[in-house]
């Protein structure tokens, strides 16, 4: 009876130890799970700051092409007023040199002589 | 019974590392393909970016570049206009000169002619035109055909009109029928003259 009882309660005893280890197995699996979780969010997050990172030096960037390119062209636009104010000028002394042969040239070909 | 204890933890220990694994590598793998794909999103701004560039460039510089060209057709044309005043001006004051007899004998001449007929209506008008040269022209003309001298110059800046006496062929020879007829020319005259073109 008591043999039974000793081999009884250590067969309890290896249950309850298996159901430990059992419990301490699974603890371990979730915190294996729960740690994957966080290794994903914190790469989730580092992926996304990347980007944001990547996507705003990109945006800068273009900011500064974009300013560039209107600098450039106004810059550009001004050579080119000024190409056609010397243009116009020498127009000017042109007309003030020329208009009278211009004219006296018109007149004869109206005259037709 | 340790034994089988050990296995347990041992199997959940393995289980578990290959959990993280599993996570790290699909860390790995985000990483690289949020690198990548930002990398790809950032080209594509810039590439746009580039291509608003040269559109704004584009934009810019063409209105600025027609404007330019449309103030120096517009000076060009006022020039050219100035000139044809002056032109007008010397016409209108052209009977005080020596040009004057031998240009209206040629527009009298070129009438007559382009009206071919017998009875020819001759009518001339200038600005300042002593009435007695013009009157002697009249002689010189052929038989049959009226010579009409007018008080005002014919079309504003004076010249010549013939006709027959039904009024069906006319040919309209004043300064202004002229130019118009001359425009092409003078233009270019004037702006070869002027420009060097």
């Amino acid at each position: 009876m008591v043999s039974w009882s000793r081999d009884c309660l250590s067969g309890m005893e290896a249950v309850r130890k298996i159901v430990e280890t059992e419990a301490q197995a699974k603890r371990i699996i979730e915190d294996a799970k729960s740690r994957a979780q966080e290794i994903l969010e914190s790469a989730s997050a580092e992926a996304q700051r990347v980007r944001q990172t990547a996507l705003s030096r990109a945006e800068q960037e273009k900011a500064r092409i974009l300013k560039e390119a209107r600098e450039k062209a106004e810059a550009d636009a001004r050579s080119s007023d000024e190409e056609t104010n010397a243009l116009l000028a020498n127009y000017k002394k042109l007309f003030e040199n020329r208009k009278e042969v211009a004219v006296k040239k018109a007149v004869e070909l109206i005259l037709g002589g | 019974m340790e034994k089988l204890h050990n296995r347990i933890l041992s199997d959940a220990k393995l289980k578990a590392a290959d959990i993280i694994r599993d996570a790290e590598e699909k860390a790995m793998r985000i990483g690289d393909e949020s690198r990548v794909q930002a990398q790809k999103d950032a080209d594509e701004i810039l590439s746009n970016a580039n291509l608003e560039a040269e559109s704004i460039r584009r934009g810019i510089l063409s209105s600025r570049i027609r404007a330019n060209r449309l103030r120096v057709l517009d000076e060009k044309n006022k020039i050219v206009q100035s000139v044809l005043k002056s032109v007008e001006q010397r016409l209108s004051d052209i009977a005080s000169t020596d040009q004057f007899q031998p240009a209206l004998k040629r527009f009298v001449a070129e009438a007559v002619d382009a009206v071919g007929a017998d009875d020819t209506v001759v009518r001339v008008g200038f600005q300042n035109a002593e009435r007695k040269s013009l009157d002697s022209l009249g002689r010189t003309l052929p038989t049959g055909t009226r010579f009409v001298v007018e008080d005002k110059p014919i079309d504003d800046l004076g010249g010549v009109v013939a006709g027959d006496v039904g009024g069906k062929m006319i040919f309209n020879n004043s300064f202004r029928a002229r130019i118009e007829r001359l425009d092409n020319q003078l233009l270019t005259t004037i702006s070869s003259t002027i420009f060097g073109e």
